[in-house]
């Protein structure tokens, strides 16, 4: 499991962002002392840095100029800075990423695993999806089952592979929502109920019209 | 000063002269001084008068344009005292000490203003950054909680947050080039990023937005273009209309780029249009839907003409209403 070790001040996002990580299965290293961080650093080997700016002492700048003395592991800053220029220096010193606070908890965990996958060669996500019955594959746009194929629209196909991802548990309709402008595709309600029920107008065509069971005032199940 | 405004201040002393010489000659035609005697007199002196008169002129108006070019020369007018040659005049150099006491006394004052507004700036800048942390574990805190209570109090987080960054750019609008950085940046990158920004204002009205055309590059600030274009997409939420859709899209005008920013919205009545770049103006509409600050486009106009953007609105009550922002080309930037 790969280590993230937290550089952070600010006590109550350093708890919660252990809890997060443990929850998504990393093993969060906390820097609780901030004397001679790039010591405790090379003891500790971690794979991932996540760097805050504003630091007691010396400041996250500084710091991750020392960290790429000692320690290889790439360093993501995440911080309340937002100027451009925080940025280009925080990038031009070293680190990976820059991620502004206040962050969306799914992007901060989406750009860890990116980092990661860059630096310890995480295998790639996987193209094909396979639950319930259907073979999804990511980069052609076809669903198949049994033997037939069908070709899936930009939504149509986000829709069933959040379905997929969560085969078996209910998928409330603003969760899909949600995931679908996660991947910058922008609809509302009355879209989504179109475009479902295109998604299984197509799934009737592959021999599988009740795939997607709607669960009344819950959201979707397959 | 022309020699007719000099002479029309003069008017009073000229005319005692020509009085006194009047009497004198009366005098000494009265006791008996011949006639051609006292016209070699005036002959003598009235020419040494009017060449007085005449280098004073001269005099003043040379002096006049002297001050006039050194105050033209200056950057910050109000130092003017501070680099004028003293005048030699008794009179004349009394009034130039007074003035320039009084202009050392504005300077100062000045200055302790600028100073002032330099630390609040910063105060504010601070804060913004300080009210980010507890946002942040906020969020972070509400993940554990069911779907619904996370969706709201993640949508207040949001409005929180949307207050919080323009009170920084306010902030930032009164000395913007101390943290503009124009670089090539593609206007999809800052659509995505100022939809994902108030992607839970625009899901909680259910919003759609359409995007079309958007691979393009422009040059500029992004975070300040993500924050104007923020702005627009907070004002489309607020005053959608019935299935509320925004469409972003861009068009190239030869080497500008423009981006327009339309939605089905109530729109703007026509006799309010002119006024909604003021700073405060709610409007009727912002009055009866209630949350308006009068800030945001304010702030738009503001950043958008420090980054050089053309910021053009148009609008129908009922129609919805059209931003287009025209993105200037790379070579007509001029502070880099």
């Amino acid at each position: 499991m790969p280590k993230i070790m937290i550089i952070e001040d600010d006590l109550d996002i350093r708890e919660e962002l252990v809890l997060l990580l443990e929850n998504e299965g990393y093993i969060p290293l906390v820097i609780t002392e901030f004397t001679d961080v790039p010591g405790q650093a090379a003891q500790e080997r971690p794979d991932l840095i996540l760097l805050d700016i504003s630091l007691p002492g010396k400041d996250g700048f500084s710091l991750c100029a020392a960290l790429r003395k000692t320690v290889s592991a790439p360093v993501i800053f995440v911080t309340s800075r937002d100027a451009g220029m925080d940025e280009v220096r925080a990038l031009s010193l070293g680190g990976d990423d820059y991620i502004t606070k206040p962050y969306r908890v799914p992007v901060l965990l989406a750009r860890i695993k990116a980092v990661l996958r860059r630096s310890i060669g995480e295998p790639e996500p996987s193209d094909v999806l396979d639950a319930g019955g259907l073979r999804l594959s990511l980069t052609k746009g076809m669903v198949s089952a049994g033997g037939r194929g069908v070709e899936l629209t930009r939504n149509e196909l986000q829709i069933l592979a959040c379905l997929m991802a969560h085969a078996g548990q209910i998928v409330s309709r603003a969760d899909l929502i949600d995931a679908l402008w996660d991947n910058q595709i922008y609809i509302d309600d009355n879209t989504l109920s179109v475009n479902m029920t295109r998604l299984r107008g197509k799934l009737a065509e592959i021999g599988l019209p009740d795939a997607i069971k709607t669960r009344r005032g819950m959201g979707y199940q397959l | 000063m022309t020699l007719r405004e000099f002479l029309s201040d003069r008017l009073l002393r000229i005319i005692i002269q020509l009085l006194c010489v009047t009497t004198a000659a009366l005098f000494l035609w009265a006791t008996g001084t011949q006639l051609g005697v006292l016209a070699i007199l005036l002959a003598a002196f009235l020419p040494v008068f009017c060449a007085v008169h005449l280098s004073d002129f001269f005099l003043q108006r040379a002096r006049l344009r002297e001050l006039e070019s050194i105050l033209d020369s200056l950057d910050q007018k109000y130092l003017f005292t501070e680099c004028t040659p003293p005048p030699k005049n008794l009179y004349e150099r009394r009034v130039f000490d007074l003035t320039r006491r009084a202009c050392r006394d504005m300077t100062g004052a000045v200055s302790d203003a600028k100073a002032a507004q330099r630390e609040y700036r910063e105060y504010v800048e601070r804060w913004v950054h300080e009210i980010k942390a507890p946002i942040t574990a906020s969020r972070l805190i509400c993940r554990d909680l069911d779907g619904e209570t996370r969706r709201k109090l993640t949508a207040e987080l949001a409005r929180v947050e949307a207050h919080v960054e323009r009170a920084l750019f306010y902030a930032r609008a009164e000395n913007p080039e101390q943290d503009c950085l124009l670089r090539q940046v593609t206007l999809e990158k800052i659509v995505v990023q100022a939809i994902e920004n108030h992607r839970f204002l625009l899901i909680q009205n259910g919003i759609r937005v359409e995007t079309e055309g958007l691979d393009c590059p422009v040059y500029t600030d992004e975070k300040w273009a993500v924050f104007i274009l923020g702005q627009l997409l907070q004002n489309a939420a607020r005053y959608r209309g019935e299935a509320p859709v925004i469409a972003i899209s861009a068009s190239s005008l030869g080497k500008q780029v423009r981006l327009t920013v339309s939605d089905n919205g109530i729109g703007i009545p026509a006799h309010e249009l002119p006024r909604v770049f003021e700073r405060g103006f709610t409007g009727s509409n912002g009055r009866s839907r209630g949350g308006s600050t009068g800030m945001g486009l304010y702030l738009c106009k503001k950043l958008s003409g420090f980054l050089e953007l053309e910021l053009d609105i148009a609008s129908g009550e009922g129609r919805g209403t059209t931003v287009a922002l025209t993105f200037p080309a790379k070579e007509n930037l001029t502070k880099l």
